[in-house]
């Protein structure tokens, strides 16, 4: 086995491979970086290159790329508070509140250096586990992996800070979002409304950027100013390395639970990231500072999502079944030199193996290097007025919703989500939770229905699901005791100035959850057996969580709010109009036109810039998201008017 | 020498006679501009990347390009979701009758159809065929469930199969089960069949099946170990229609060869013609390039010709087999009529199979 880990290795002393290796590393940095785009948007822009190349030189380029999307997309989620990519939402509970402080520096380098060890680990772990892989993932079956995915979601309880009641209601907002469309076994379309677009679900891009992104982008606007106050940064990069040190066995745990959300089917990045912040949270001995910038919330999560890639591969090589969308185009490639990974790609192929395997560790290797080179030029970036870094921003979230499906359900679903999650911001309502329930829905329902109409009720007596039972109780209990205790955790980013709604809004929010859970309730009851415990588990103790909140709301004393809330409320809702109007400007005129109009008048009608200085702006941007569209051979419908 | 001189006197008409002569002339020698010259064609996928149907178009255009003259440019645009429908009902309505827009299609797009899904107002009668991939499946089980040789399955008790959807490609081995009145029955809900062959080695399961190139790779070495018993194909067609083995797996019985060698006779009744609807499009003519019906003469020529060339191309034929699966890509006018009939399906039969699994696998259909 050694010896064809060195053969694989000595092929990177060819020039050629370490080029392939660094253009897909640049291709990953900058597709990570943009906002929504991730692994699937790099594959498919690197694809159509590979197919003058050899298999080697072509994994090298694949693997290169996808092994530095999840530690670039951390850009975006520390410095704007928008998730780089959907793995990288976990990382802005903290991240961002530490580059607001301005310790930006400190957040990335922390975590592009937990980042690269979890990816490294990972390699090594996938090196390791290579002869015990099969039985290893032989080991779990439905039960098993049902009680893995509840664990992940018992961990949301750690996530709901000092609003225990609002962070249940949170979470099953989330379940019950994770539940539009088929149930698993396509027995029955749920909350779907007779829209096609509803049958597969809401995708996990549009809600991350909605719930997240858009939600702090407004905020970030209506706040004025620029992200973090002009302060020297210092040696914020070195601090944020003594951290990891520090900090190392959060690194070590974070990154297997990272190569064991990759190794098991359904669960993902996303999902991965979540629960590696859940276990930091759960373990620590002081919860206070968590979600107000605790970089030990931005190692965790950093150091699993690399991993997971790894762990990934596993499955992917192994059985060939790969546990995500960019993984299953790199199957296809795959195919495409007549290699179909499976048993005996070990015995056959196992140089290839070890081809990707050094490209991930030494392109993990090289990302870090190269995001910590530009993290300072990059921090520099929350010293801008926000205003002038908003169209950029607003027009690759857009793109980036829309390339997933190429549906502009997508778009409507983030902005519908973007109101929610300020709501949810602003109401001192945590998102967490609500991300975490709705990206384990599906793999929960999923297990769940197996189990049952595989084993019956016989499942709950396998000796694997007792072991993860008991350890779901212990975090259950751990749970309970961490809020009974006095370690109280204050609800994400709260202490933050005059909250902006008051008594009547917050009330009126709640009875509209109220309203909305009471109505999925109702029309659960029409859903099948299996179909319907899902909906009704989510909706049943959210009704009285509702109930019970409405009546603290109304007992509670009037606040009063902030003097200027009013013309601050407006001004919210203006932002956010005018995301609806830009929405609106591409149904009309297109993509191209709308994006030139929308940048333009905002820059020079709104933020007030020179017209020289609006045009060159709208310009790049006009012309770097059309040139995208060209390599995502994204295709965005001509406008009614124009075209 | 006389010299050569240039005649100014001549009138403009005549010097336009002259040059639209010699530009007939012209055009006539080298053949007239290619019709895909400088031209891009853009093909709907109706599903995600990285898909099955979406990794074989985007395998085999970077062949196929080169065999068109004018080396058109091709272009993908994924639908996904919505059961396949959005994409489809795209390429329906927006396609223009200049073979421009080309479509992708896979069984999940056929079943609505067959099914009587009303979301799914897409006809494949006006549309024509331009290339054809066939798919193969193979069924085997777990010798712990007390089988040794296919004979056995008319004794086996609890054979557990996991599938993805009743109302998809899971269908032909349920329907299958049936027909053989085996004691089996399907728990459905797995992400893919390779998550579904991953509950078989694990034991949950002990019947499955899976497409050839899947079988080839990743079943026949549990086979070798003794892990698996390959029990049968579900055939292919035949130019005529009929049923027959499938080549990719020629020595392992069809279904319905199987129910001979059981019942000690021809398969027959409710669950058999279900099977000889559903069968065809499942897997003998499973993956299909369309074009709109009304589109040039020229852009069926130019792909029937391309498909016979790379029939030939030794490097095609080697690089994309595991893509192909071990099928020949076949040209759309020689199956046409197979493909239009595979679509066909009468009340009854219709009536019955929505029935069948609304009732045993609790699919709602509206």
């Amino acid at each position: 086995m050694w010896d064809a880990a060195l053969i694989a290795l000595e092929r990177f002393a060819n020039p050629h491979h370490m080029a392939m290796l660094m253009a897909g590393v640049l291709a990953g940095t900058v597709i990570g970086i943009l906002p929504g785009l991730g692994g699937i948007a790099c594959v498919a822009i690197l694809l159509p290159f590979i197919y003058t190349m050899d298999v080697h030189s072509a994994m090298v380029l694949l693997v290169g790329s996808l092994a530095v999307v999840h530690t670039s997309d951390t850009i975006t989620s520390v410095l704007i508070g928008t998730p780089g990519s959907a793995a990288a939402a976990a990382t802005i509970l903290d991240g961002h509140p530490l580059a607001k402080q301005g310790q930006a520096g400190r957040a990335l380098s922390a975590a592009f250096l937990s980042s690269m060890i979890g990816g490294l680990i990972g390699a090594l772990f996938l090196t390791l586990s290579l002869p015990i892989a099969r039985p290893l993932v032989l080991l779990f079956g439905s039960p098993e992996l049902l009680m893995l995915c509840v664990l992940g979601l018992s961990f949301a309880g750690f996530l709901t800070g000092g609003a225990p009641l609002k962070g249940g209601l949170s979470a099953c907002l989330g379940l019950l979002l994770g539940s539009v469309g088929s149930a698993p076994a396509d027995a029955v379309d749920r909350y779907t409304f007779d829209q096609l677009y509803l049958l597969d679900g809401v995708p996990l891009v549009g809600v991350a950027l909605g719930v997240f992104g858009i939600a702090e982008i407004i905020d970030l606007l209506a706040k004025g100013g620029q992200i973090a106050e002009r302060i020297n940064l210092g040696h914020g990069w070195l601090q944020g390395v003594r951290d990891v040190i520090q900090h190392w066995g959060i690194v070590v745990r974070g990154s297997l639970i990272g190569v064991w959300a990759g190794i098991l089917p359904g669960i993902g990045a996303t999902a991965g990231s979540w629960m590696a912040y859940g276990h930091v949270v759960a373990m620590a001995r002081d919860r206070e500072r968590f979600g107000k910038g605790d970089i030990r919330g931005v190692i965790g999560p950093e150091s699993a999502n690399n991993s997971v890639e790894a762990g990934d591969f596993i499955p992917t090589l192994l059985f060939s079944v790969p546990g995500g969308a960019p993984s299953a185009i790199l199957l296809g490639a795959l195919f495409f030199y007549g290699i179909q990974p499976g048993p005996r790609m070990v015995q056959e192929n196992l140089d290839l193996i070890f081809t990707i395997i050094w490209s991930f560790a030494i392109a993990n290797t090289i990302g870090a290097a190269l995001c910590l080179f530009l993290s300072p030029a990059l921090a520099r970036l929350t010293w801008i007025p926000f205003a002038r870094l908003a169209p950029a921003i607003v027009v690759t979230i857009f793109f980036g919703a829309f390339q997933s499906s190429q549906n502009f359900g997508d778009i409507y679903a983030m902005l519908g989500l973007g109101l929610l999650g300020w709501l949810m911001k602003q109401l001192g309502w945590p998102r967490a939770p609500f991300l975490v329930g709705f990206v384990l829905t599906k793999p929960t329902e999923q297990y769940l229905w197996l189990s049952i109409s595989r084993y019956g009720m016989e499942w709950l007596s396998r000796p694997g699901v007792i072991v993860l039972g008991l350890l779901l109780l212990a975090s259950i209990y751990w749970c309970i005791r961490g809020k009974s205790g006095g370690k109280e955790i204050p609800a994400e980013e709260s202490g933050e100035g005059t909250a902006v709604l008051g008594k009547v809004p917050s009330v009126l929010f709640t009875s509209f959850v109220l309203l909305v859970v009471a109505a999925a309730l109702y029309e659960s009851r029409s859903f099948p057996y299996l179909g319907a415990i899902f909906p009704m588990a989510a909706t049943i103790p959210a009704v009285f969580m509702a109930v019970a909140q409405l009546v603290l709301e109304l007992r509670a004393t009037r606040t009063a709010p902030g003097i200027e809330t009013r013309p601050k409320t407006k001004l919210i809702l203006g932002y956010f109009l005018s995301l609806v109007l830009f929405l609106l400007l591409i149904l009309l005129l297109g993509f191209g036109i709308a994006t030139a109009l929308f940048t333009f008048v905002f820059l020079y009608g709104w933020v007030r810039t020179g017209w020289l200085y609006a045009l060159i702006y709208t310009g790049s941007v006009v012309g770097v998201t059309l040139l995208m569209s060209q390599l995502l051979a994204l295709y965005w419908p001509q406008g009614i008017l124009l075209g | 020498m006389k010299k050569i001189r240039f005649r100014a006197g001549w009138p403009i008409g005549r010097w336009l006679a002259v040059f639209g002569l010699s530009f007939a002339v012209a055009t006539q020698a080298l053949g007239a501009a290619p019709y895909y010259e400088g031209k891009a064609i853009e093909v709907i996928i109706p599903f995600p990347v990285a898909g099955g149907s979406d990794i074989w178009i985007r395998t085999i255009t970077p062949y196929l390009d080169k065999r068109i003259p004018g080396t058109p440019k091709f272009n993908f645009r994924n639908i996904g979701g919505g059961r396949g429908i959005p994409g489809m009902m795209e390429f329906a309505v927006k396609a223009k009758p200049d073979g421009l827009m080309l479509l992708v299609s896979s069984a999940t797009n056929y079943f609505p159809v067959l099914l009587g899904d009303k979301a799914a107002k897409y006809d494949f009668r006006q549309w024509k065929p331009l290339l054809v991939n066939p798919v193969g499946g193979v069924m085997y089980a777990s010798p712990a469930a007390g089988i040794k040789r296919v004979e056995d399955l008319a004794k086996a008790k609890n054979l557990i199969y996991g599938g993805i959807s009743a109302i998809g490609l899971d269908l032909i081995p349920l329907i299958s089960f049936e027909l053989l009145e085996m004691d089996a029955k399907g728990v459905l809900g797995f992400r893919g069949r390779g998550e579904a062959r991953i509950a078989f080695e694990r034991g949950e399961t002990n019947i499955d099946y899976q497409t050839t190139p899947a079988y080839n790779a990743t079943v026949v070495p549990l086979i070798q170990e003794g892990k698996a018993i390959p029990l049968m194909s579900f055939g292919q067609l035949d130019d005529s229609g009929n049923i027959v083995r499938d080549p990719a797996v020629p020595d392992l019985p069809t279904v319905p060869e199987v129910y001979e060698k059981i019942k000690g006779k021809k398969p027959s009744g409710k669950f058999w013609e279900t099977y000889k609807v559903f069968m065809p499009s499942a897997f003998a003519v499973q993956k299909i390039l369309w074009v709109k019906a009304d589109a040039p003469a020229e852009v069926l020529r130019v792909f029937y010709a391309a498909a016979d060339q790379l029939g030939k191309d030794k490097d095609f034929l080697t690089k994309t087999d595991k893509v192909l699966g071990g099928y020949p890509l076949l040209r759309g006018d020689r199956l046409e009529k197979t493909i239009q009939q595979a679509f066909q399906i009468d009340a009854e039969t219709q009536r019955f199979v929505r029935e069948w699994v609304g009732k045993k696998y609790r699919v709602k259909l509206d």
